[in-house]
């Protein structure tokens, strides 16, 4: 049996930043009340437990005593040998911007699919007797995701579309 | 006077160093070095490349001095080129050809079972079992969200530390936490926590 849970939007969010103690005391009674009912969230709630208390006991490395007693004159053979002020990092690839918000990249190209569509094959479909077109901008194509929305319209008697995109403010 | 988070002690040293003591920038590296290296390690999990990020960190920072404000600590402006030059290590060895997670190199002394008790054999191996599941799921996630992970999960800094040490918004460091425990989640996937 499905529980109702696991088709709320943002479940994996919300087991997460339980176990982290992230959640807000409001909603920490309402959950608890959710676990006890659902052995499928108890079970990612333990294995989100395991996997913090994994990462927050991974052991600190220290640099051994010929390597520290080293550190410092290899840093002054860098710096005599003319290092170079710190630069922010290089540009992330194209894969790893779509990992940041794998969202919005769905719902951009999304959209510039419906683009390119309504651009090359809107001219192709003509009017015939009798239509009527319509007295405002239509809307095409509207794409909502976490919290960014994109809609598509097209101007009235026109080929020319308009992409609007919508962004919520980050909390 | 000291910058508003900065102790005494770093912050003259700063001072000390832009007039061009570099005997002073030299205690300030020995009192940090553990730290970076560490931290060089736990983003790239490759023992020689922390060796290098964090020697080149230091001297990226002696080169930048005179650019410190003292805004932050001292420390948290050396992590962020700390991590920007991890970031950048990992971007390269991608391009190359891959990276690995290797679990098993950095600490000199082997794995700790620190997940059970002493007298827990059955514990220590799976301790041991998920750590391996955990360190092939690091490796495959992106730069930028390995850094944010290890920030939070490893360092424990605020969501806020981490945005001004990775030079992002609260958005986005949130957005690479949230994709990065979740990949790690699916990591576990088969693990006895799932099967039960």
């Amino acid at each position: 049996m499905t529980h109702w849970f696991h088709k709320m939007a943002g479940r994996t969010r919300r087991l997460a930043n339980y176990t982290t103690g992230e959640m807000a005391e409001t909603e920490q009674g309402r959950m608890r009340a959710l676990l006890a009912a659902c052995p499928a969230c108890r079970r990612e709630v333990e294995a989100y437990r395991l996997l913090f208390a994994t990462l927050q006991t991974s052991p600190r490395v220290t640099l051994t005593p010929g390597e520290a007693a080293a550190f410092w004159p290899s840093v002054e053979g860098r710096i005599q040998q003319g290092a170079t002020p710190a630069t922010p990092p290089t540009r992330p690839s194209l894969r790893e911007r779509f990992w940041d918000h794998p969202r919005l990249s769905l719902v951009s190209a999304a959209a510039a699919i419906v683009l390119v569509l309504g651009l090359t094959l809107g001219p192709m479909v003509g009017r015939g007797p009798g239509t009527h077109g319509s007295d405002g901008a239509e809307v095409i194509s509207v794409e909502a995701g976490e919290n960014t929305s994109v809609m598509l319209f097209q101007a009235p008697d026109s080929s020319l579309k308009v992409i609007w995109v919508f962004e919520a403010p980050s909390s | 006077m000291g910058g508003p988070e900065e102790p005494e002690d770093d912050w003259n040293l700063v001072e000390s160093a832009k007039r061009g003591d570099r005997n002073s920038f030299g205690t300030l590296v020995r009192r940090h070095q553990d730290r970076m290296f560490n931290l060089a390690y736990q983003i790239t999990h490759n023992r020689e490349d922390a060796l290098d990020i964090a020697q080149e960190a230091f001297a990226k920072a002696f080169a930048s001095l005179q650019h410190f404000k003292g805004e932050a600590s001292f420390a948290t402006w050396l992590h962020r080129i700390v991590v920007n030059l991890a970031i950048d290590c990992l971007r390269r060895k991608q391009r190359g050809g891959g990276t690995s997670y290797d679990d098993t190199r950095g600490d000199p002394e082997g794995q700790k079972a620190v997940l059970f008790a002493p007298d827990d054999p059955a514990g220590a191996l799976e301790a041991k079992q998920v750590r391996a599941l955990l360190a092939r799921g690091i490796g495959e996630l992106p730069p930028a969200q390995r850094a944010v992970l290890v920030l939070r999960e490893i360092e424990g800094m605020t969501y806020e530390e981490i945005a001004r040490t990775v030079g992002c918004t609260l958005g986005t460091v949130m957005s690479r936490l949230f994709y990065a425990r979740r990949r790690l989640r699916r990591a576990l996937a088969g693990h006895r926590v799932d099967l039960r």
